[in-house]
């Protein structure tokens, strides 16, 4: 089987899908560093004022009235008010470069926030006020940043501030990539069963060293990601690995960006395996290419377009396949809102990986797949 | 040719992915016209209650000052300025409204986005609906201006035409509007990523049966045109599964008439960095008629774009990448107003949104003045051209054979 897979590595190496699909991975970094520098993401004066505006809009849905602390006005209106007073604060505080005042009215503008989900006639100005599960998010960041003496205002574009903005879109993507890169896998050898026949080894074995020679490429593709981003260092600088990211994995936690990253990349890891697995045993039962393709987006994308599914079957693994939405407790924020637990989330993607081995024993060892 | 072309085409229809992407739409369009259509929620609604809110505080604004000695003081002589004129128009709305007289309506609706417009624009003290300003919006007021004088040029069209009315012609509902409104966001993308995948294996898929195909009697060039043919006709066949949808949409909203009013934002000689554009109204047919043309010319830039990677680089990942940094290439230079100091117009990457190249609000956001239909036709067929040629120059060396 070593040989095998050795190989199978040589075969890869020289592959053109694997050279556009490197290509591919560091075309998009460099034109994510491009996209974020061009649309200025990140930048806090331009966000507080379209914070204002919206609190503004809210606010003209209101008769004018006395917001002073014992005026006419109700409770909702004087909180409003209140929060206006408070992002104008911020704005002059970014741009007076005062970051412990800016720190302060955010936190204050956080528990103002809280207080409006309870007070009678929120359902009109939803719309234009973060979510609670956004809300809690932000005040439990700048209550970490203000006890940790960290600066508030930095560059968006330093080497792990990049990554967080990375990983961020990655979990959306790195599902529907590996899709795209995997759904051949077994495609070529159907069309050479004379050849597969040839080797000796077990047709199981094969698929093994199929699998793990796959795996060990897209475990470079996760290094290229690293790599392609370095450049940042020298342009921008390091940034700092401890830098606070909130997070909610079930239940509202503060990660450094190391360990964001870290449980980002385990996350790849898992669903790189489930991805090869599930096209593995498509290729077998589809024989055809595009169709595994779309079977696995479909399954992708059932969960957002029937947000029921969600809170019915929470073990889902394909609740889980976006792990930033997961790790931003988007699932908080569904029409049926429900907690997803990140670790649940790995431990039912390794579950179904086990399920599909299984599965894909069974298949494999029925000599069904020979006749291909 | 014709045998092979008829060979060609019937391999192409009963090709598994190619029925998939069909099921697949088809999927999509009832999902739409079932689930999502119904929840649509547009920003400029027919609401009799908001304007009466509107009026009334306004009013009794009016009533309180008007005869007070200190309304010359501060902020209040403001309003009195502006507020009658502003309630005048309310008022004629709601009357009408009540009255149903829909023709009226839709002329003093007019009348009343030009009048807030203006207001807007020019004093800052006041502000555009609402549904503009939501949470991380950052060109809120930008979008605000757009949508206020769009729905002014919009239903002075009403106003004018012949067109039969009703409140979901006034709030998009119908089925052609709604074909133009998704003309403006997301379909053009799902119709090219469907003839990218429609066209990704139609070269490649022959180099399983060479033997097979060496026998056909005609020269490499010739099969590669009739590829394309083929993959252009499939392409188009798309409308088929969309036109479902939008019919079930039509059964519970109404159909629309192709003379219905589509406002576009034109602009008559060179921008300037603070002149804005103005609003003129073409019919419905017009506006659709230059969508698909367009749209076809894309198919066929497309097509090309993938038959000529096909002969390259033969390799079936390499055509969907080389199909998805063509589609996906705008974002990467795209900036609001950067239309005024480069030539984005040139590139052929810039008209995959092709419902916003019509409707002008890429000119509108590029702050630009040459994004249109003309230009489109100009550049997408001197490229298309030009790969053509491409193909045919290649298609002659013997490095490149097909099979």
């Amino acid at each position: 089987m070593w040989k095998l897979l050795k190989n199978n590595l040589i075969i890869e190496r020289s592959s053109k899908k694997n050279i556009f699909a490197f290509i591919f991975v560091a075309l998009f970094i460099f034109g994510l560093a491009i996209y974020m520098e061009n649309w200025d993401v990140g930048n806090i004066p331009a966000q507080k004022t379209s914070e204002q505006q919206n609190v503004l809009s809210a606010l003209s849905l209101f008769p004018d009235m006395d917001a002073s602390a014992d005026g006419d006005s109700s409770d909702l209106y004087k909180n409003l008010n209140e929060q206006q007073r408070l992002i104008a604060l911020q704005r002059i505080s970014a741009n007076l470069n005062k970051p412990d005042m800016f720190a302060e009215s955010a936190i204050n503008l956080a528990k103002l926030r809280e207080e409006t989900f309870q007070l009678e006639g929120f359902e009109e100005v939803e719309e234009f006020l973060p979510t609670f599960n956004e809300n809690k998010l932000e005040s439990i960041f700048y209550e970490r940043l203000t006890s940790l003496d960290i600066p508030i205002f930095t560059d968006n574009l330093t080497y792990y501030q990049f990554l967080i903005f990375l990983f961020g879109i990655l979990g959306s993507i790195w599902f529907i990539f590996l899709a795209f890169y995997t759904c051949g896998i077994m495609i070529e050898d159907f069309n050479h069963t004379s050849l597969i026949k040839g080797y000796p080894l077990s047709f199981d074995k094969y698929v093994a060293a199929k699998g793990i020679s796959t795996m060990s490429i897209i475990l470079i593709f996760i290094v290229e990601i690293f790599l392609c981003s370095l450049p940042l260092i020298y342009f921008r600088g390091l940034g700092d690995p401890s830098y606070p990211v909130a997070v909610f994995d079930g239940n509202y936690e503060i990660y450094s960006i190391a360990k964001y990253i870290g449980v980002s990349v385990l996350y790849m890891i898992f669903i790189a395996i489930f991805v090869i697995l599930l096209s593995l045993i498509l290729n077998v039962l589809l024989k055809n290419m595009y169709l595994t393709l779309f079977v696995e987006l479909f399954l992708f994308v059932l969960p957002s377009l029937f947000p029921r599914l969600v809170s019915l079957l929470p073990f889902n693994p394909f609740n889980y396949i976006n792990f930033t939405d997961l790790l931003d407790g988007k699932s908080l924020e569904l029409a049926y809102p429900v907690g997803l637990n990140s670790t649940h989330g790995l431990i039912y993607i390794g579950i179904s990986i086990v399920i599909l081995v299984v599965i894909a024993n069974l298949f494999l060892s029925t000599g069904k797949l020979k006749r291909a | 040719m014709k045998p092979y072309f008829k060979f060609e085409l019937s391999q192409f229809i009963t090709n598994k992915k190619n029925i998939a992407i069909y099921v697949i739409l088809l999927f999509l369009a009832c999902f739409y016209a079932l689930n999502i259509a119904p929840s649509y929620k547009p920003i400029e609604r027919v609401d009799a209650k908001e304007i009466e809110a509107r009026y009334t505080s306004r009013e009794s604004f009016i009533q309180n000052y008007l005869n007070d000695p200190n309304r010359f003081q501060g902020m209040a002589s403001g309003g009195l300025f502006i507020f009658p004129r502003w309630n005048e128009l309310d008022k004629k709305r709601l009357e009408s409204l009540n009255e149903g007289n829909l023709k009226k309506y839709a002329s003093v609706t007019s009348k009343w986005y030009t009048f807030s417009n203006d207001l807007i624009t020019s004093t800052g003290q006041y502000y555009y609906s609402p549904g503009y300003y939501t949470h991380g919006n950052l060109y809120a007021s930008d979008d605000g201006n757009y949508g206020y004088s769009y729905s002014a040029s919009r239903y002075a069209g009403y106003g004018e035409g012949k067109s039969k009315l009703s409140i979901n012609v006034f709030e998009e509902r119908t089925a052609l509007q709604t074909l133009q409104r998704l003309l403006e966001s997301y379909l053009p993308m799902i119709l090219i990523i469907c003839c990218v995948f429609l066209s990704v294996d139609i070269v490649l898929k022959d180099r399983l049966y060479p033997s097979l195909l060496k026998g056909f009697p005609i020269s490499d060039w010739k099969k590669l045109l009739i590829k394309g043919a083929v993959a252009l006709i499939g392409s188009v066949g798309i409308i088929i599964p969309i036109s479902i949808g939008l019919i079930m949409i039509g059964i519970r909203y109404g159909f629309g008439d192709f003379g219905l009013p589509v406002a576009i934002y034109t602009f008559v000689g060179e921008p300037t960095y603070f002149k804005k554009g103005e609003f003129l109204n073409t019919s419905m047919g017009m506006y659709l008629l230059q969508n698909f043309i367009i749209l076809i010319l894309l198919f066929a830039l497309i097509i090309s774009l993938v038959l000529l990677a096909s002969m390259i680089i033969r390799n079936e990942f390499a055509n969907l990448l080389v199909g998805a940094m063509f589609i996906f290439n705008e974002i990467f230079y795209f900036k609001r107003g950067i239309g005024f100091f480069e030539e984005v117009e040139n590139y052929p990457t810039n008209y995959v949104q092709v419902g916003q190249i019509i409707s002008g609000y890429r000119n509108y956001i590029y702050n630009s003045s040459a994004l249109t239909f003309d230009k489109g036709v100009y550049v997408l067929g001197i490229s298309t051209g030009i790969l053509i040629l491409l193909i045919f120059v290649i298609s002659k060396f013997k490095r490149y054979k097909l099979v």
